[in-house]
């Protein structure tokens, strides 16, 4: 065996059980070992041949090649081969009983079996006889629930029975049933039942008087806000209760979760509010190109589109309602993987000189060659390319040459993820061409430096109210330094979250800046010198705050007294709630 | 709902009274078992955590109208009924249903928001 190196294709089975050690050569020696022991056990003569005759030798050679891979069939196949010779024979009568019985036996859940010793050794003595006990040597009469020693050689006494620590009463314990692989499969699911809310109730009491709109009664358009804004929370504005907010002298309509709505619905929108000059979907997604293809004659007016997730829009439709839409005022579009180069170009050209607010967010598309139409829109004060697909990347020059055409107006800048981009897009694009700019997103810009970006504070014309500047970890004391006393006394949200190595120092000047101002919020997560003073300061200082973020700051404790009524403050690491 | 005399002890249990006002001069008497079922109500009258006047006064005024107030204060009295049940009974929310008239439905919902519930 171990001279021959060719193999056949093995099973894991026999991979597994030669790198413990057992091998066809290891079975075969057991076998032969183990045979002449059975057969003066089973009886003199006959085995040997009787196995010779029946089974071509297997038992003499113990292996086949066909069973290598199944270790326990030798031996069973000797058990066979043995009990078949053993009737031929007929001799020895009661070993072979005792053989048969004891594979019956094997076939017998383990677990509920009873002790081998009883089951062999002879039946219990009649109920009501005599016995004298194994242990305490009193006599006694049995029971049903009498019980074998534990040695095996007699029966105990109730006393004995007991003081052994076993109930004689005990019922034997249920088989343990196992489970079929098709329960096994089924999976059970919780239900949870919540009870029915009130807004979950009033929703359904809607949808059931729906055709009747009038039963409602007229409670005014900021009451439809609020109500659209509770149906959307619920996510249970569907096509039978959206109706309720559509009207022929709509000019303007905000849906904040049009999740459930079919593309059906959306093609009754365009029909049912024909006036509309200002639409927003958020959660638009089934929006698709029929409906787009309605809405370019059912929306005339419509200057001003608001859609997130518009993804199931192909380039030719948003061509055709592009075109058919002239002068659009805001076009704001986030998550569109389909909107294209050409799309845009299409905008552009119908809607260069009125076009105010662009918004191409988490474009897929998105490269350097769109800045090229975008340059032409004279009037655009708004604009936001934020987190690009995947790797992909504005670059410094073309960003530049854009801020050149256009940023004169601009007094919204959003560039958040775009991994290119350096410095030079503060120092020469914002820096000289957009004086006008009073909101700045450059989140997550790992090429941004902290003297650049404290260079570029120190001589910005130009107050901001809202700054972004988070995920920079490479940012620190410098650039903040600069951030306060350039803009301290105008911000009212300020997001340094990520800031890691700003110094303590920085924080307090930026707390004593923003004194009396109208600082709304401030996100300083992850900062590690933010601290309970500093936030004590914020709290006396900024009136109008209403949101401060500390999560990763793990020096707030929270120990600064009592919080104004109205400021909430976020993640505070060792907080009780 | 009759006027009851509010004993001013200082421990809240869920079957003392609370008073809930309306716009228009309701005032209404449950137990704050039932003024519980509403998150908002529990907050303004929960003593443990903020020192409300709301929660010192046991009184929980409702910017709505009365008979909205009524309502509001029907389904918290079917809520906290049949909340504890258990999955045996089935809550009659069919009935309930029927109970809200179309006319009403619009300011309820608002109101039900706000008192998130």
């Amino acid at each position: 065996m171990a001279g021959r190196n060719v193999r056949g294709p093995a099973s894991a089975l026999t991979d597994y059980l030669r790198s413990t050690g057992i091998t066809p050569t290891t079975i075969a020696r057991r076998v032969a070992t183990q045979t002449p022991a059975q057969q003066t056990e089973a009886g003199p003569s006959t085995s040997r041949g009787a196995a010779a005759e029946g089974h071509n030798s297997d038992a003499e050679e113990g292996y086949h090649s066909d069973n290598l891979d199944e270790p326990e069939s030798p031996p069973k196949k000797q058990k066979k081969t043995a009990k078949t010779a053993v009737s031929k024979a007929s001799a020895s009568k009661s070993k072979s009983k005792k053989k048969k019985k004891d594979e019956d036996s094997e076939e017998e859940d383990p677990y509920t079996e009873l002790s081998r010793s009883l089951w062999t050794n002879v039946p219990k003595p009649a109920v009501g006889s005599f016995e004298n006990c194994a242990k305490c040597e009193k006599q006694f009469t049995m029971t049903k629930y009498t019980m074998a020693s534990s040695t095996g050689t007699g029966y105990l006494c109730h006393p004995c029975a007991k003081a052994s620590g076993t109930d004689p009463f005990k019922k034997a314990a249920a088989p343990r049933k196992r489970k079929t692989p098709a329960d096994k499969r089924t999976v059970v699911h919780i239900e949870k039942r919540g009870f029915p809310s009130l807004v979950t109730i009033c929703i359904d009491v809607i949808a059931r008087h729906i055709d009747d709109v009038e039963a409602f009664g007229d409670i005014g358009a900021l009451n439809m806000e609020a109500i659209s804004k509770a149906l959307s929370k619920n996510r249970r504005l569907t096509p039978d209760n959206a109706p309720l907010f559509y009207g022929a002298e709509n000019t303007t309509l905000s849906m904040y979760d049009a999740t459930n709505l079919t593309p059906d619905a959306f093609v009754a929108l365009g029909n049912l509010n024909p006036n509309l000059t200002t639409l927003r979907l958020d959660f638009c997604g089934p929006l698709n190109d029929t409906v787009i293809a309605s809405w370019t004659n059912a929306l005339p007016n419509l200057v001003s589109l608001d859609l997130f997730g518009p993804f199931l829009i192909r380039e030719a439709a948003w061509i055709a309602f592009l075109q058919s839409h002239p002068n659009m005022e805001a076009f704001l579009i986030t998550q569109s993987p389909r909107f294209s180069l050409v799309c845009l170009e299409t905008l552009v050209e119908n809607s260069k000189g009125t076009l105010r607010r662009l918004r191409l967010r988490e474009v897929g598309k998105l490269c350097d060659e769109w800045l090229g139409p975008i340059g032409e829109l004279s009037e655009v004060t708004y604009l936001d390319f934020a987190e690009p697909e995947g790797e992909a990347s504005l670059t410094d020059d073309e960003v530049v040459n854009l801020l050149e055409a256009v940023g004169a107006n601009l007094t919204h800048l959003d560039l958040s993820g775009h991994a290119a981009l350096s410095d030079a897009v503060l120092e020469l694009g914002i820096a000289p061409h957009a004086h006008a700019l009073t909101s700045l997103s450059l989140m997550h810009m790992p090429f941004l430096t902290d003297a650049g970006v404290a260079a570029f504070f120190g001589d910005f014309p130009t107050k901001l109210t809202h700054l972004d500047l988070s995920r920079n970890p490479e940012l620190g004391s410098a650039a903040l330094a600069a951030i306060a006393s350039h803009s301290g006394k105008s911000l009212q949200s300020l997001n340094i979250n990520g800031w890691k190595d700003v110094g303590g120092e920085e924080l307090n000047a930026l707390a004593d800046e923003v004194r009396g101002t109208s600082l709304q919020r401030l996100d300083v997560g992850w900062c590690r010198a933010m601290d309970d003073f500093v936030v004590k300061k914020l709290l006396e200082g900024c009136r109008a705050l209403a949101e401060v973020r500390v999560w990763g700051c793990n020096r707030v404790e929270g120990k600064w007294g009592e919080t104004r009524r109205g400021v909430k403050i976020h993640g505070i690491e060792t907080a009780v709630y | 709902m009759t006027m009851a005399d509010v004993e001013m002890t200082k421990a809240a249990s869920d079957s003392d009274w609370v008073r809930v006002t309306s716009d228009d001069g309701y005032s209404f008497l449950v137990r704050r078992k039932v003024a519980n079922a509403s998150e908002t109500m529990r907050d303004m009258l929960d003593t443990a955590v903020g020192n409300y006047l709301e929660g010192i006064e046991r009184t929980c005024p409702v910017q709505q109208r009365g008979v909205i107030v009524e309502k509001l204060l029907e389904y918290m009295s079917f809520k906290s009924y049949y909340e504890g049940a258990g999955a045996k009974e089935e809550v009659p929310v069919q009935e309930f249903m029927d109970r809200v008239p179309p006319e009403l439905v619009l300011e309820l919902l608002l109101a039900a928001d706000y008192q998130n519930m």
